[in-house]
């Protein structure tokens, strides 16, 4: 009888301290009964760790609930505590706190719509990073073979020779004036052309006339 | 005599080429960041939006500061509420507080004005409005319940509750009479 009395007593002081420091809602109006077992002692200090750490301290600069000393943090870790001791999920909780604060207060986004990239662009930057050094490796092989093949008499043909001259005649004109200045070719233009134009075989050497 | 010309022109092609894959890459890396930018470049990145608005307000019982009966969610739906989260120590909340009060006053029996202390002492909260006046009560939230509940980050912050009891707009910042008188049409019938 005793012990029911106390009960009652307790549950009255309990009732009062409610109405006295103000509640806020119902949890289960917002994510419905409580779905785990409820937990008190060690167990529930961990495991209110464990989800406070989860939820992002909407005060602080980064930090989470179970590492924020702030007023607020405490309040919420405060109440995260109540909400374990009552048996919600750790999926419940957060629902709880994300239904006021919206996804900000989670620390994890949940793999849904546009936090997809979010999971997925450090694998497809990798990917892509991957992708662009194997190209960049591979590609210098094939890039030489393929002038090669291809573009063959076009580079032997196209190299600047001692005789050759530009495409602009006033930039011959001087090329060639220069020639005859630097090496002594009479008209700037090389022996060696004038013998290949006369005899193929004899050419000497570009600039053996200086 | 064009012989020359022509392999200055196959070495300009070539990063020509590469330039635009490169380009090509850079753009599509670059364009969606741009486009982030742009369109949160208005936002004030203190701001958080409330998922709460267009939905029904969380309920709450307090206790007025200075005593008298708790006073409950559903006892106050049938009239347009203005929910004022607030603090002493808070400075911007001083600078709206006139602002409040006066409004409070003049929509008296229209809309009602409800304070709600964050962090705070209900001693310090009675000195506050004693000397700086009041014409609506603030209530206690001692474990901020009703502040988390609201998704409250910081004050001062206002919430305005149609009558149905859904939260039509919530302002994060002080009030000018501007900002009241604006956020006050979307709840007034």
């Amino acid at each position: 009888m005793r012990r029911w009395l106390a009960a009652v007593l307790v549950l009255a002081a309990l009732a009062a301290g409610a109405v006295a420091q103000g509640r806020g809602e119902d949890p289960a109006r917002v994510v419905g009964p409580p779905r785990g077992p409820r937990l008190q002692g060690a167990a529930l200090d961990a495991r209110t760790a464990e989800v406070a750490a989860l939820l992002r301290c909407p005060v602080c600069q980064g930090l989470s609930v179970a590492d924020s000393p702030s007023t607020m943090a405490s309040n919420m870790r405060g109440h995260v505590k109540e909400l374990v001791a009552a048996g919600y999920d750790e999926d419940q909780i957060l629902a709880y706190f994300e239904r006021s604060y919206g996804e900000f207060v989670r620390l994890k986004p949940p793999l849904r719509g546009v936090n997809w990239l979010v999971w997925m662009a450090p694998v497809m930057g990798l990917l892509l990073g991957a992708a662009v050094i194997a190209w960049a490796l591979r590609a210098p092989r094939p890039a030489p073979a393929a002038a090669g093949a291809h573009e063959k008499p076009g580079p032997v043909e196209d190299v600047p020779g001692p005789d050759s001259l530009p495409a602009d005649p006033a930039l011959a004109r001087y090329v060639l004036r220069v020639r005859e200045r630097a090496y002594g070719w009479p008209g700037g233009v090389s022996p060696s052309r004038d013998a290949t134009a006369s005899a193929a075989p004899a050419a000497p050497a570009p600039g053996s006339g200086a | 005599m064009a012989a020359p010309a022509r392999p200055s022109a196959t070495a300009a092609a070539a990063p020509a080429a590469v330039n635009r894959r490169v380009l090509l890459v850079g753009l599509f890396v670059v364009a969606p960041l741009i486009a982030i930018l742009l369109l949160n470049l208005g936002r004030d990145p203190h701001s958080i939006r409330s998922p709460l608005v267009g939905r029904p307000a969380p309920a709450f019982s307090l206790v007025p500061a200075g005593g008298g009966p708790p006073v409950t969610s559903e006892a106050l739906k049938g009239r347009p509420l203005v929910l004022n989260f607030w603090a002493t120590w808070c400075a911007p909340c001083l600078e709206e507080h006139e602002v409040l009060v006066r409004t409070a006053s003049a929509l008296q029996g229209e809309v009602r004005f409800l304070g709600v202390v964050y962090e705070d002492e209900e001693d310090r909260v009675r000195a506050f409005l004693q000397r700086h006046g009041s014409s609506y009560p603030s209530l206690l939230d001692p474990e901020a319940k009703a502040a988390i509940a609201y998704g409250v980050a910081g004050v001062p912050e206002t919430y305005f509750i149609d009558a149905a009891g859904v939260i039509q707009a919530k302002v994060a910042y002080p009030l000018s009479a501007q900002t009241m008188a604006e956020n006050v049409r979307k709840v007034r019938p």
